[in-house]
């Protein structure tokens, strides 16, 4: 039996959270309880509308931990890579979301402390050279200045892909989708068989990509394929 | 005393208004509070202020030395910060009696007292309100003069109403201090015990929950009665053309919506956070109940520069809106205005200022003239003003070329025009030799 408050396709797409929510989703926009009635069309409207993206040869995935997004598998959908800013943002991030000491501020964690954060867990060097893998020299002020620009450019980019929330100047809201960054270690398998199942079903790509193709589209997916298989 | 808030500042400002407590400062005035209230008493003796000193020195820092001197240097202390005063007016007649200021009592108060709002105590005060508010309107239906209104309405709504409402914002600020330290109680209950501690989570959750709808519901029945209360007042006050206690009404009733404002604010930013940590308890806590979680991952965090891996997301391209079709666009040609560079000349009167000097100094030698001046004041009123000092250069440049002038050794120095003066020449007369 049918679980959905719709009757047809039609219907899911007549309704006037469709418009919004399938260009939010192909922008690779992760959409959470948080964002109240979207979310709840999209549950709704989920039987309909997984087929309906299959059929572009993408999966709309929907998660326990409360979210959804769009996972293209084919060329039909566009679709890129994160970025190592990004990645390292985002997974330090997830980490600070587990941390029962954001509790205390209902999720709300300052720039400044994810910096600090991302300096501990790496180490300063380590940092700068993974956001600016071309660079061999560095100057420690330049240095420093970067790696904040770099963290501030991630953090917009995972603002727009619903992994966390801009707040105030300086605040920031961290959203359940940010577990995807965990998903590696979710469980407690090998973290390798972990990752080559990901690859497996187009969740992640393994090896240092081309920082410029994540900044832009990825439309010829065949490369990536490539790669993650290799 | 000025309302002005920035004349208010600007004052503590120029006062240099600061204060310096320190711990044993805190404990000595809460010793002293304590005792004032338990044996009633109003003020305190010196013997009995040192004493007390020396019970708070025990505990606070009991390898102290001096601790009589150390008494005299903190009521002076003190008493200089305004937190002590003397009190019996015997100056250096007999040792001296001290009472507790109002800042003192409310320094103390703050760390002793326990006043968050509970569904008793605002039941209670606004109970009290509401009586008091009746009265007023009574009054004020009954009042005939100026006076009336000032002593049963305007003084009753500042100080017993006005006292009534600020009891039940401070008891507010004691709530939202309480519920600071529950949520901070919850992070450190779930950073200690993790899984053990859900349960004792979940119940504070729910009793701070609890308490902030019941206080909720009391502020939106009461503060409802309470404004339509005022409003009445202001109405009898307009009426009556009396315009003090029309402001103290509405001064009145500012404050109660400020009450009823609070009381929304925070159950609405109590339910977002209860949300958050209802999720965070069930998808974080109660699915990783050993905390494997955060340090696996926090080794994959610190390992992934070694073995990188990077989400996919979708990124689908905005949709392109193409421009309408136009089979031609016809292109206005560059243009700009013609202008006319064949122009005739513009015709100007001739000027030969020279020739006109030659001739008016022939005109002025033939007319007989016999100095330098003469000639001088026979040209120059021929050429504009602006003009006369370079002309009487050249009168006397074209006198030297047709004419001998003779001059003494000494020329004398003769006005030609009030403001010109010339050293003059004689010029050879008609029939002397030239």
């Amino acid at each position: 039996m049918s679980t959905s408050g719709f009757q047809s396709l039609e219907e899911v797409i007549a309704d006037e959270h469709f418009p919004e929510v399938d260009l939010a989703l192909r922008r690779g926009r992760h959409i959470g309880r948080d964002d109240g009635t979207v979310y709840d069309y999209l549950v709704d409207a989920l039987d309909h509308l997984e087929p309906f993206y299959r059929r572009f040869g993408s999966e709309l995935v929907q998660r326990s931990d409360g979210y959804f997004y769009l996972l293209p598998s084919g060329d039909r959908l566009g679709r890129r890579h994160l970025s190592a800013g990004e990645m390292l943002v985002g997974q330090t991030l997830a980490l600070m979301y587990l941390d029962p000491a954001t509790l205390q501020h209902g999720g709300v964690v300052q720039r400044e402390a994810l910096l600090q954060r991302l300096s501990g867990l790496l180490g300063t060097e380590t940092l700068v050279r993974t956001l600016n893998p071309r660079k061999r020299k560095f100057d420690e002020r330049i240095a420093a200045e970067t790696v904040r620009t770099k963290v501030a450019e991630a953090l917009r980019r995972l603002a727009d892909l619903g992994f966390i929330d801009a707040v105030d100047d300086g605040m920031l809201r961290l959203r359940p989708s940010l577990m995807r960054f965990a998903e590696p270690v979710r469980d407690l398998s090998d973290q390798h068989a972990a990752l080559e199942r990901l690859v497996q079903r187009g969740e992640v790509v393994l090896g240092d990509v081309d920082e410029d193709d994540a900044n832009g589209e990825d439309n010829g997916t065949d490369e990536d394929d490539e790669e993650a298989g290799g | 005393m000025s309302t002005d808030p920035s004349r208010l500042i600007a004052a503590l400002a120029r006062d240099q208004v600061n204060l310096d407590l320190k711990t044993v400062d805190l404990c000595f005035l809460a010793g002293l509070y304590l005792r004032a209230d338990r044996a009633a008493l109003a003020s305190f003796e010196e013997d009995l202020l040192v004493d007390m000193f020396e019970q708070i020195c025990d505990v606070v820092d009991p390898g102290a030395e001096r601790p009589r001197k150390r008494a005299t240097h903190a009521i002076q202390r003190l008493r200089d910060q305004r937190m002590l005063a003397r009190v019996d007016g015997a100056g250096i007649v007999r040792s001296g009696e001290y009472a507790l200021t109002r800042l003192a009592a409310a320094v103390v108060e703050y760390f002793l007292a326990d006043e968050a709002l509970t569904r008793e105590s605002l039941t209670l005060l606004t109970g009290t309100l509401r009586a008091q508010l009746a009265e007023i309107l009574a009054a004020a239906k009954r009042a005939e003069s100026e006076e009336d209104w000032r002593q049963r309405v305007v003084a009753p709504l500042r100080v017993t109403v006005g006292d009534l409402v600020g009891g039940i914002e401070r008891r507010q600020r004691g709530l939202d201090s309480q519920q600071e330290e529950v949520q901070a109680e919850i992070a450190k209950l779930l950073q200690a015990d993790w899984f053990g501690a859900v349960e004792r989570c979940q119940s504070l959750l729910d009793t701070t929950t609890d308490t902030l709808r019941e206080l909720n519901e009391v502020l939106l029945r009461d503060t409802h009665h309470f404004v339509a209360l005022l409003q009445e007042i202001q109405a009898l006050a307009s009426e009556a053309e009396q315009l003090e206690p029309e402001e103290a009404v509405q001064r009145v009733i500012e404050h109660v919506d400020r009450i009823a404002a609070w009381g929304g604010a925070r159950q609405h930013a109590w339910s977002e956070y209860y949300q958050y940590v209802h999720r965070y308890l069930r998808d974080v806590v109660r699915l990783d109940p050993d905390r494997a979680l955060s340090q696996r991952l926090r080794d994959q965090v610190a390992g992934w520069a070694s073995t990188p891996f990077h989400l996919l997301v979708a990124a689908a391209p905005s949709i392109r809106l193409l421009r309408p079709l136009e089979s031609r666009v016809e292109r206005p040609p560059v243009t700009r205005l013609r202008t006319d560079r064949e122009a005739a000349p513009d015709l100007v009167e001739p000027e030969d200022m020279g020739l006109a000097i030659e001739t008016l100094v022939a005109e002025a030698l033939a007319a007989g003239a016999t100095s330098l001046v003469d000639v001088t004041e026979w040209v120059l009123p021929n050429f504009p003003e602006d003009s006369h000092y370079a002309i009487t250069g050249r009168v006397a440049d074209e006198l030297a070329r047709v004419t001998r002038a003779r001059s003494a050794y000494e020329r004398p120095w003769r006005p030609v025009e009030p403001r010109l003066e010339v050293e003059d020449w004689d010029l050879p007369t008609e029939g002397a030799p030239p």
